[in-house]
């Protein structure tokens, strides 16, 4: 996988605001697509799951973690998951989103049923609550500094999050990584249920906004 | 419910974080808007791939992608008889 070339943050911005660099890796030539992979995929061909697989892995992998919190669990369910898009490929449409869409909410699903499953639901809740008193840095705290492909454009996701105020980003942290219901994070961080309401509404929105950049890539 | 709010409850709908009152007044929201409703929660969903990409890649062996690919190759040729 080819490395994407740096783009200083300072470089990205003008008056009308940061302007996002494309979020997909950057394909050396005759590479394929992600559509081209999943297309593999649903005419059963493992290689395009291998590409797809080394091209994402560590994301999913990454999400997976930041839901269990366990090495272990994490690579169980990250094979899982893969099988599973193996299995579930045909259920792809090309007209409902991306594959990278597509695959994280497949993998969020099945990493937060595998939390709750395992009963582990309370021993995460403290660990978490020991991260969410660092934020805004909790959010990227499983980190390794080996892949790189994505960098660019985490770093600028993460300065749309960053900039948002730290209860929504908990907010967000709490239902989108921990599957958790409005009632639960307003019982787990002793808020009014409206409040918290208003911080996913509001964060969500500033984010999904932030995104308009990527409109072709996510 | 305006389609501003139904933009609202959509975003929060992706996230499975509609409490259960608010889903049906959502599934009501969405059949009234049709088709202008299914693309913007089309387009809601990509907000999980950006919080995905929000997170740095973590490492996974190479033993663990040798045994799934195995397992694949082995699930495709049962399939295959």
């Amino acid at each position: 996988m080819p490395r994407r070339p740096k783009l200083p943050l300072d470089a990205d911005s003008d008056e009308s605001g940061p302007r996002l660099p494309a979020a997909a890796p950057q394909l050396a030539p005759g590479e394929p697509t992600d559509l081209e992979l999943m297309q593999g995929i649903q005419d059963e061909d493992p290689e395009a799951l291998s590409k797809l697989y080394d091209r994402y892995n560590g994301i999913i992998k990454a999400l997976i973690l930041r839901v269990v919190h366990n090495e272990a669990e994490a690579d169980d369910l990250l094979q899982e998951i893969f099988m599973e898009l193996w299995k579930q490929a045909k259920n792809f449409s090309a007209q409902k989103g991306k594959p990278l869409g597509w695959m994280v909410t497949l993998a969020r699903r099945r990493a937060i049923d595998g939390l709750r499953k395992k009963q582990a639901y309370l021993r995460a809740g403290e660990r978490l609550q020991n991260e969410t008193e660092q934020q805004p840095d909790a959010w990227v705290h499983n980190a390794t500094e080996e892949e790189i492909d994505f960098a660019d454009t985490r770093v600028l996701i993460r300065k749309v999050i960053s900039g948002l105020p730290p209860a929504q980003q908990q907010a967000i942290d709490l239902a989108f990584f921990r599957g958790m219901s409005q009632r639960e994070i307003a019982a787990k961080t002793n808020t009014p249920l409206g409040t918290v309401k208003t911080r996913l509404e509001l964060g969500l929105k500033k984010i999904y906004d932030g995104l308009k950049e990527f409109r072709d890539e996510l | 419910m305006s389609f501003e709010e139904f933009q609202n409850r959509a975003r929060l709908y992706v996230i499975g974080a509609l409490e259960n009152g608010e889903c049906r007044e959502f599934e009501k929201a969405r059949r009234r808007f049709g088709e202008t409703a299914e693309d913007f929660i089309t387009e809601c969903y990509r907000l999980h791939a950006a919080l995905a990409l929000s997170l740095r890649p973590a490492k996974s062996s190479d033993a663990l992608k040798e045994r799934l690919m195995k397992m694949v190759r082995e699930k495709k040729q049962r399939d295959a008889h």
